[in-house]
């Protein structure tokens, strides 16, 4: 029993301690350039939750007086922070998830970017077509998962049939993925009446909002729920037992007469799920663009972060979902950072840098030791 | 000291940290320009002594003298220094540099040598292998070249770093027949040139072609010093093998059945793509158990992973109960009967980071029973499963939840051998099934392959504990270089034959009568 309950609480207490250590760092690097750290992350803090002063008002406020009210007098907004937090993470749960399906079964599957530009291109394209509401939205989401997971199977097949590494596949793919969604944004995608962007999510396949006047969506369940799935995948079936199987040691797997090459072709195609759908979450539930841009500036670098979201949360789904609002606030606090506490962009960046990397190293040296030992 | 000896070690003792007593107290001397054998037995000693001699390992205890001064290497440079160098059964090249980069590398200043100097090196790596009456490709990619072509590019590396003594681990494990031919004439050329070489090998017939004189190691002691003229290989097998009498287990004598195994014409690559089982046929029957003794590396390994599906069969057919079972994957061969206890059980019999209870379905992670809605696993069920195995089997544990490396090695075997012999199988192999393992927990598990074998059930063991190959077979192979050099039973044969057999030596090979059906 003690080791089960030392396996949940050791990541925490390490998390911590990275965590403090990597704040620390951006404290120190602050200082050197004469910035006060303090007023930084103060500043930090309030851009990623607000403060809790005005969060409880608002909660309390939605539970005995309903929504209505509550806008009236602003007491609402008390969330704004908290719910944009959530909003920037909505998509970072789904895209650590592809990161992390792929480390459990041994892979480095750097792929999500592209099947995110995929999955959102898919996305858009249900709207083409016009289904009653609610249908329509499953539809866009069915559309954005089996696009990302087809996006996904040219590199599976490619290890299984040419051993080609995933790493070299998925960046190319990601490329691929990325003109052919400029291409298509430009053409058969395009809204008529503004060039910069996609045609708009049907109003009948939009995910709204939850709190009026606030961006976080019904994605976000979306994502969470997606994320108890694979969890449930990996640690109560038969496919993620040989999944971590493969994982931690392909030649025990092969003696217990698990299929290597079927379960890789699962987790990439897992992984693609994710992704796809981390595309479909920022384009159906993300008011108020609901659409793509051209530039694919709204979809643009959530794969590469879901990297660092499942690092930061030991490759687990459960890890992947405190990652993300983690990462989430940090992007949302930035902003702040700069406004409120006047650190230029380029110092933000170097802190947020620091405090990932820390909290990043305990998960990357597990992974180096297996990965070592494999070879070894 | 003699200073016409190139080396004298005194009573080196080794314990390693783990606490393996690996050498207890012995000496060894070289000559200058002669060929010295090293022979013994898996886990002798002759690596740690030579890795000793060539600073890799400090000794425990005893000294070294190299031409009669007393030295104390700290390390393989310093070893180098006096002169020794050392070729390791893994060699240490650079896969993509070029043969005369790797000769090269490591020298000092070594990393930026002008061309002229580079040019000069060349002259010299050349003058020497022709001295050598041996060559290789010095440009080619040095992946590239066969193995027998990479040991002489080590072997240059280190007569470019001038040594006296060469010391040589197993280098013919890794070398065609052919390979070995010319390997030897290169040893006798250097030998000539006024080389010291130490050649380690646990194979007769090499001692006795290539060596001047003997020395043999039993368990870490020294077990005789010849001259190999005066050698033959019975004296030689007895030196190695020892004469202590074998101990028995109290076993039935059973009725053997009917033939539950079959491998006909089997032929088996090793991971360098040589052959390493050619042409091999024998029968395992129901209630009995036929032990496959040998050096290890003799095609054992090979021979059990083809058979348990987990590398391919280049020819010829097994079959298991009358079917053809070559080329299936291993949980085809489970759900055939087959139940196998891994050599390496820490590679391949179980996952480490995994727990008990998922390590006891390992193999068996589909089947119905453990499977409930939607094809999640009970882990309830898997659990208790789990501590019935634990508890016929006296692990101790006091968790299924916990890690399977949280078990001590015995406790881990145990549990291996318990899921595999849960599977009512009808054929068993069991690799080293009790290496490395304490008196009770080894004791326990030869009991239960007896146990097996009294219930009818087909037996394999492969073994390089003669005394667990005594104790448990009914009839026993030899296996050298990926034949058997003669099947027989237990009281047809003694050591002093078996060890003969081990070292490959078949024109006394036991009688090919009643027992090698
Ligand atoms: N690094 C090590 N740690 C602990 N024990 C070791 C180590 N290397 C070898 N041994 C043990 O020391 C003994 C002698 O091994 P070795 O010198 O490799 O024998 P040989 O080369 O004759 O086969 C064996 O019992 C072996 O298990
Ligand atoms: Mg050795």
């Amino acid at each position: 029993m003690r080791t089960k309950l030392w396996g949940w609480f050791k990541p925490l207490v390490e998390g911590l301690f990275a965590a403090l250590l990597g704040f620390g760092i951006g404290a120190v690097l602050m200082l050197l350039w004469k910035y006060d750290p303090v007023k930084a992350y103060l500043a930090l803090f309030q851009g990623a939750f607000g403060d809790f002063g005005s969060i409880g008002k608002a909660l309390s406020c939605l539970l005995s007086q309903g929504i209505d009210a509550c806008k009236e007098t602003g007491v609402i907004y008390g969330l704004y922070e908290l719910t944009n937090t959530l909003t920037n993470a909505t998509p970072l749960i789904l895209t650590g998830l592809t990161f992390a399906i792929g480390i459990r079964a041994g892979l480095f599957n750097i792929g999500a970017e592209g099947q995110v530009y995929i999955g959102a291109m898919a996305a858009v394209a249900a709207s083409l077509f016009s289904l009653p509401p609610g249908l329509h939205v499953l539809v866009s989401i069915l559309f954005a998962l089996i696009a990302g997971a087809l996006w996904s199977l040219p590199v599976a097949l490619l290890k299984a049939t040419r051993g080609v590494h995933e790493v070299i596949s998925t960046i190319m793919l990601n490329w691929v993925g990325r003109y052919l969604a400029y291409y298509l944004i430009a053409t058969a995608l395009v809204d008529p009446n503004r060039a910069e962007k996609s045609i708009s999510i049907a109003q009948s396949a939009r995910l709204l909002p939850i709190l009026p006047g606030m961006d976080l969506t019904a994605s976000l369940l979306v994502s969470v729920l997606f994320a108890g799935i694979i969890y449930w995948i990996l640690w109560q079936t038969a496919l993620g037992y040989e999944i971590r199987a493969v994982g931690l040691n392909p030649d025990a797997s092969r003696y217990g007469g698990i299929r290597p090459t079927r379960t890789m072709i699962a987790s990439f195609v897992l992984g693609g799920l994710a992704a796809g759908l981390a595309g479909a979450t920022q384009i159906l539930g993300r008011p108020p663009t609901y659409a793509l841009y051209e530039d694919l500036s709204n979809v643009m670098n959530l794969g590469f972060d879901g990297i660092a979201v499942a690092l930061i949360g030991r490759n687990h789904p459960l890890g992947a979902i405190v990652a993300a609002i983690f990462m989430g606030g940090l992007s949302a606090g930035s902003n702040q950072m700069q406004i409120a506490a006047q650190v230029p962009l380029e110092m933000v960046r170097v802190v947020q840098g620091a405090i990932i990397l820390t909290l990043a190293i305990p998960e990357l040296l597990s992974i180096f030791k297996i990965f070592r030992r494999k070879r070894g | 000291m003699s200073e016409s000896l190139a080396i004298q070690m005194l009573s080196i003792q080794k314990i390693y940290p783990d606490g393996t007593v690996a050498l207890k107290g012995v000496n060894f001397d070289l000559r200058r320009g002669e060929i010295h054998g090293l022979l013994g037995e898996n886990g002798a000693g002759k690596s740690t002594l030579t890795k000793i001699l060539s600073g890799l390992l400090r000794p425990t205890e005893g000294k070294i003298f190299i031409r009669g001064k007393l030295k104390n290497f700290r390390n393989p440079s310093d070893a180098l220094r006096s002169g020794i160098g050392m070729v390791h059964q893994h060699f240490a090249l650079v896969p993509t540099f070029s043969a005369l980069e790797n000769i090269l590398l490591g020298q000092e200043g070594s990393s930026n040598l002008s061309r002229l100097q580079m040019s000069k090196a060349r002259a010299r790596v050349e003058e020497m292998m022709r001295a050598g009456g041996f060559s290789v490709p010095l440009d080619a990619r040095t992946e590239s070249l066969a193995v027998g072509v990479q040991q002489r590019v080590e072997i240059i590396k280190m007569l470019y770093r001038s040594v006296d003594v060469l010391i040589l681990d197993e280098p013919t494990a890794v070398l065609t027949p052919v390979e070995v031919h010319d390997f030897f004439k290169t040893l006798r050329t250097l030998r000539d040139a006024g080389k010291s070489i130490i050649l380690i090998t646990h194979k007769l017939k090499e001692i006795l072609d290539v060596t001047d004189r003997v020395t043999v190691l039993r368990q870490g002691q020294n077990a005789g010093q010849i001259a190999t003229p005066e050698a033959t290989p019975e004296i030689l097998a007895r030196m190695m093998i020892g004469h202590d009498v074998l101990p028995s287990i109290e076993k039935k004598p059973t009725q053997i059945g009917s033939a539950i195994m079959q491998v006909s014409h089997l032929r088996v690559k090793d991971n360098l793509g040589l052959h390493s089982i050619e042409d091999l046929s024998f029968a395992v029957h129901a209630g009995e158990i036929l032990g496959i003794a040998g050096v290890e590396g003799n095609g054992q390994t090979e021979l059990v992973e083809a058979i348990t599906g987990l590398r391919p069969v280049e020819h010829g057919e097994i079959s298991i109960n009358e079917k053809n079972i070559a080329g299936q994957n291993p949980r085809q061969l489970y759900q055939q009967g087959l139940a196998h206890v891994p050599e390496d059980r820490r590679r391949l019999g179980m996952i480490l980071e995994f727990s008990l209870s998922e390590n006891s379905i390992l193999g068996v992670h589909r089947e119905k029973r453990f499977h409930g809605w939607l094809g999640k696993i009970l882990w309830g069920k898997v659990g208790s499963h789990t501590w019935d195995l634990i508890k016929k089997f006296s692990i101790v544990a006091s968790d299924v939840k916990a890690p399977a490396k949280s078990l001590s090695g015995g406790n881990q075997q145990k549990l291996v051998c318990a899921r595999e012999f849960d599977k009512q199988p009808s054929l068993v192999v069991a690799a080293q099934p009790t290496r490395g393992l304490d008196i009770s927990a080894t004791q326990y598990i030869r009991d239960q392959l007896v146990h097996l074998r009294d219930e009818g059930k087909a037996v394999l063991l492969v073994s390089a504990d003669l005394e667990e190959i005594f104790q448990l077979s009914d009839r026993i192979a030899v296996m050298y270089e990926g034949k058997f050099m003669g099947v027989a039973k237990p009281e047809e044969l003694d050591r002093e034959r078996i060890g003969l057999m081990m070292g490959g030596v078949s024109a006394l090979a036991a009688p090919v009568g009643e027992a090698a059906r």
